[in-house]
């Protein structure tokens, strides 16, 4: 027998393997070996309470709460005995029961095989010993617990800072579902949301190992209508072992989904109640987390929605506005397709319009605005993508910046559509009234039967035409036909198509586009509208210019008339008394001088009256038909000896089939007489007379030009405007009445005067009059 | 003696044409308008007139057709600075038609032919 055991120093080595940092193990081992060692005893255990078994002595000792001696003078006393507790009956040992008020941490058991006594000092020591193996325990139950808390927070923490992370649905779905199933250590976990509409519960997200059983769907779908957790396990023999923790999303009372996790990753993989209670924290929390994210999501959605309606809106309004501040025709149609394709107005590749021609009844290609090729339509996106600005000024910079040239443009204008032809998709839009949306087909036959049969002149530039090379490159893509209206009736078609980026034409589109050509239809009628008014307004205004010059002849016409009568009347007295002065002076007389001169200018005087009156009278004419070179001939031979002997050079060049010209013959005669008596006086006396008589067809009609050409002085340009004018008279006098009487002349035979002048060089006069027409004569 | 009544309302021409005609040898009273001359047709009794178209009170046309109402013998030649009535109907009725001009040789020539003189 060695020393005793001493109390104190055992004690002390206890205590400080209790408060040591070893993990509770190693701790106990190594507590019960020193107590082991210090009583000399066989053996120290700690019976841990799940090893107590019922029925046992031990159960019976732990339920007393009363610590078990047995020595020489104490005998076990005990009935019954299990048959795993023999062994540890010897001839002396001790039971410990380790509690305090409230918990239990097992037994403490130390045995001896000799038979000793324990004495009270021991008893005490044990006891305390005891004690102390309970603390341990007891503390390392605390502190676990007090981990799993702080973890479990910090759990919950990281689940909401996950939840306030994001408002973006599908990462806050998955991330929830990530951050769940880190927190309860599960091998994997689905997430199920009802969708919108339809209540029906999809799969939003799921990671890890989930068990994809039409079992599983069951259970999440009786989760989420009874709005009830469930947790399931099953201990499998057969089949494998499994845990299932299911509980539902539940929002205003509602539950709009389920969060399922499968399969802890410790040992055994079951769930226990702390997992389910921290399971539906989480789901508490996703909730509204969720929640807030699918409100935010549609008021996103919405929001987009909205946005998109009032760009197009706002777009239309640009639109509108810059339509309305012109009414030129081609600017208006050029505005319409440019807004049509750009991608911040509609956005289609390419857009044509055709018009009706009520009269000819045929569908007209007006204008095609689009890129020629794909490598442009890329430059022309990526150009306009840098752009800013709002569509108006988007469109006025393309309508500014481009004409029109394109290829396609060229192509389409030279389109006539007959009305009549039905299988045009073209003309059926515009006899139907409605509008047709050929988008991508699903399958190639499906989009040959869409294609108009015939095949107009649009060739294999536009969607709906048939050839053969199509079978080689067949040219898929979405188009589509608006009609466009006018007031109360369409008065043209629009053609989209998506023919570079082959993109699908929605109904939307369609939709919008017909909002949108409505607007334009106006835009175009009224552009139409005021190029007519403005060809029948310059009509007018060379009517009245016409008019005005003839009011302004006839007036002039009765003023000179009555002038000259007035004026007539004194000259005959002054002429008269003259002459009879005259003839009573001598002949040799000195004053003959002044009467003679009188007398002269009396003459000069009446001989212009007379050809005011030729000029305002119209004398009864008689028109027959005449031929233009003899008139001429005529007219050549009254001019005087003098003028046609000195240097002037004549050339004659008479066409040789000349038609007639129904006319006057005096009148065109003395018209014609007057052209070239000024010519041979504007030339001095040297130089070169051409005259040149020809038929003319113009405008479908048959004329007869007249050319007298000169190469003398020329007109001064500043008197050129008046040369018509009668009592014009310009510097040299030459002029006089003889133009305004040819221009008079002229005018009554529904014929034109024209004046090339080349001042210093020479002037040419051309004289149009219509022919005779064949029937008439 | 031939005579002549020259009617115009113009004194100037009616002592041109008095004096020139008088010279010539003919009788030659003078009427200043249509009124005035159908006083004197009746009382002189002229061979010729020479009617002037445009006067005041009744005009030259006006007095042609009463002149020849009450005398269709006299010979008479409208003498006007117009020329456009020449065409007119209204004037037809006259024997000749002269647009008057300083030199009156037209109108006496045309005076002698109707008077047979020449």
């Amino acid at each position: 027998m060695s020393i005793h055991p001493d109390g104190y120093d055992l004690l002390k080595a206890t205590i400080e393997l209790s408060t040591s940092s070893l993990p509770i193990e190693t701790k106990l081992e190594r507590m019960l070996q020193s107590i082991t060692d210090g009583f000399q005893s066989d053996r120290s255990l700690h019976l841990r309470p799940e090893a107590i078994l019922k029925e046992g002595f031990l159960y019976r000792v732990a339920e007393r709460r009363k610590p078990l001696w047995v020595d020489e003078e104490t005998p076990f006393q005990e009935e019954r005995v299990l048959a795993e507790e023999r062994d540890l009956l010897c001839s002396s040992f001790a039971c410990i029961p380790l509690s305090d008020e409230t918990s239990f941490q097992g037994i403490f058991y130390i045995g001896f095989s000799k038979g000793r006594k324990f004495s009270s000092g021991e008893v005490d020591l044990l006891l305390l010993l005891a004690k102390e193996i309970g603390a341990a325990i007891r503390n390392d139950q605390l502190h676990r617990v007090a981990e799993e808390t702080i973890s479990e927070l910090m759990a919950l923490h990281e689940m909401g800072k996950v939840v306030a992370s994001t408002l973006k649905l599908e990462e806050l779905l998955e991330l929830s579902l990530t951050t769940g199933r880190k927190i309860l250590k599960a091998k994997g976990g689905v997430l199920r949301i009802e969708e919108a509409g339809t209540g029906e519960l999809r799969v939003k997200c799921r990671i890890g190992d989930d068990h994809q059983t039409p079992l599983d769907e069951r259970m999440a779908h009786r989760v989420y209508f009874s709005r009830t957790p469930l947790s399931l396990s099953r201990k499998g023999r057969v089949k494998p072992f499994l845990s299932f923790l299911c509980v539902p999303l539940i929002s205003k009372d509602r539950s709009f989904g389920t969060l399922a996790f499968y399969d802890k990753e410790s040992d055994p993989s079951r769930f226990d109640e702390r997992d389910l209670q921290l399971l539906l924290t989480i789901a508490n929390q996703m909730s509204c987390a969720i929640e807030n994210a699918m409100t935010h999501h549609e008021i996103s959605v919405m929001a987009q929605d909205h946005e998109k309606s009032m760009r197009q809106l706002s777009m239309l309004m640009e639109l509108n506005r810059a339509l309305l501040t012109t009414v030129n025709f081609e600017r208006i149609v050029h505005m319409t397709l440019t807004a049509i394709t750009i991608g911040d107005g509609l956005g289609f590749n390419r857009a044509m319009l055709f018009l009706v021609n009520d009269k000819d009844r045929v569908l007209e290609g007006t204008m095609a605005v689009g890129p020629n090729n794909a490598e442009e339509a890329g430059e022309i996106w990526s150009a306009l993508s840098q752009r800013k600005g709002n569509p108006s000024e988007l469109i006025a910079q393309i309508e500014s910046s481009t004409e029109n040239h394109s290829v396609l443009n060229s192509i389409v204008k030279g389109i006539q559509i007959p009305l009549e032809h039905d299988q045009c998709i073209l003309s059926r839009t515009v006899l139907e009234g409605r509008p047709f949306n050929i988008g991508v087909p699903h399958d190639e036959e499906e989009w040959l039967q869409t294609r108009c049969e015939r095949g107009c002149h649009l060739g294999s530039e536009v969607g709906c035409y048939v050839s053969e090379h199509l079978s080689r490159d067949p040219k898929i893509y979405a188009f589509a036909t608006i009609p466009l209206w006018g007031k109360g009736k369409v008065i043209g078609v629009i053609l989209v198509d998506n023919f570079y980026n082959r993109n699908p034409i929605t109904e939307e589109d369609i939709r919008y586009l017909a909002m949108f050509s409505n607007q334009a239809g106006l835009a175009i009628e009224n552009g139409m509208l005021y190029r007519n008014l403005e060809e029948v307004h310059q009509e007018l205004k060379e009517a009245q210019t016409f008019l005005v010059h003839q009011e302004k002849m006839a007036a002039l016409g009765e003023l000179s008339t009555s002038i000259a009568h007035e004026i007539r009347n004194p000259l005959v007295s002054i002429g008269g008394f003259a002459r009879r002065l005259d003839r009573t002076l001598p002949a040799d007389a000195s004053e003959k001088r002044y009467t003679q001169t009188i007398m002269k200018e009396v003459g000069r005087l009446e001989k212009i009256l007379s050809h005011i009156l030729t000029y305002t009278h119209e004398e009864a004419m008689a028109l027959k038909e005449l031929d233009l070179r003899e008139v001429m001939e005529e007219s050549l031979s009254m001019i005087s000896e003098g003028l046609r002997n000195g240097g002037i050079q004549l050339t004659k060049e008479f066409s040789e089939e000349v038609p007639g010209v129904k006319g006057d013959n005096y009148q065109l005669k003395q018209a014609f007489f007057n052209l070239i008596s000024n010519a041979y006086e504007s030339m001095n006396g040297k130089g070169k007379l051409s005259i040149r008589i020809h038929p003319l067809l113009k405008n479908g009609s048959s004329f007869v030009r007249v050319e007298v050409e000169d190469t003398g002085a020329g007109i001064d340009p500043e008197s050129l405007h008046h040369i018509f004018n009668p009592f014009y008279t310009t510097k040299d006098n030459r002029l006089g009445l003889g133009l305004p009487i040819i221009h008079k002349i002229v005018t009554f035979h529904q014929g034109q005067i024209e004046v090339n002048n080349h001042p210093g060089k020479g002037v040419t006069f051309l004289l149009t009059l219509p022919a005779q027409e064949e029937n008439q004569r | 003696m031939m005579k002549i009544l020259v009617v115009d309302d113009e004194e100037s021409i009616r002592l041109l044409y008095k004096e020139e005609l008088e010279e010539d040898g003919f009788v030659v009273e003078v009427a200043k308008d249509g009124l005035d001359a159908l006083k004197q047709v009746p009382l002189f009794k002229p061979d010729l007139i020479t009617l002037d178209i445009k006067m005041p009170g009744l005009n030259g046309i006006e007095t042609l057709k009463r002149i020849r109402e009450m005398e269709r013998q006299v010979l008479i030649v409208m003498c006007s600075a117009y020329g456009e009535y020449k065409q007119d109907l209204t004037t037809w009725a006259s024997d000749a038609y002269v647009v008057k001009c300083a030199d009156l040789t037209e109108l006496k020539n045309t005076i002698r032919r109707l008077l047979r003189l020449l």
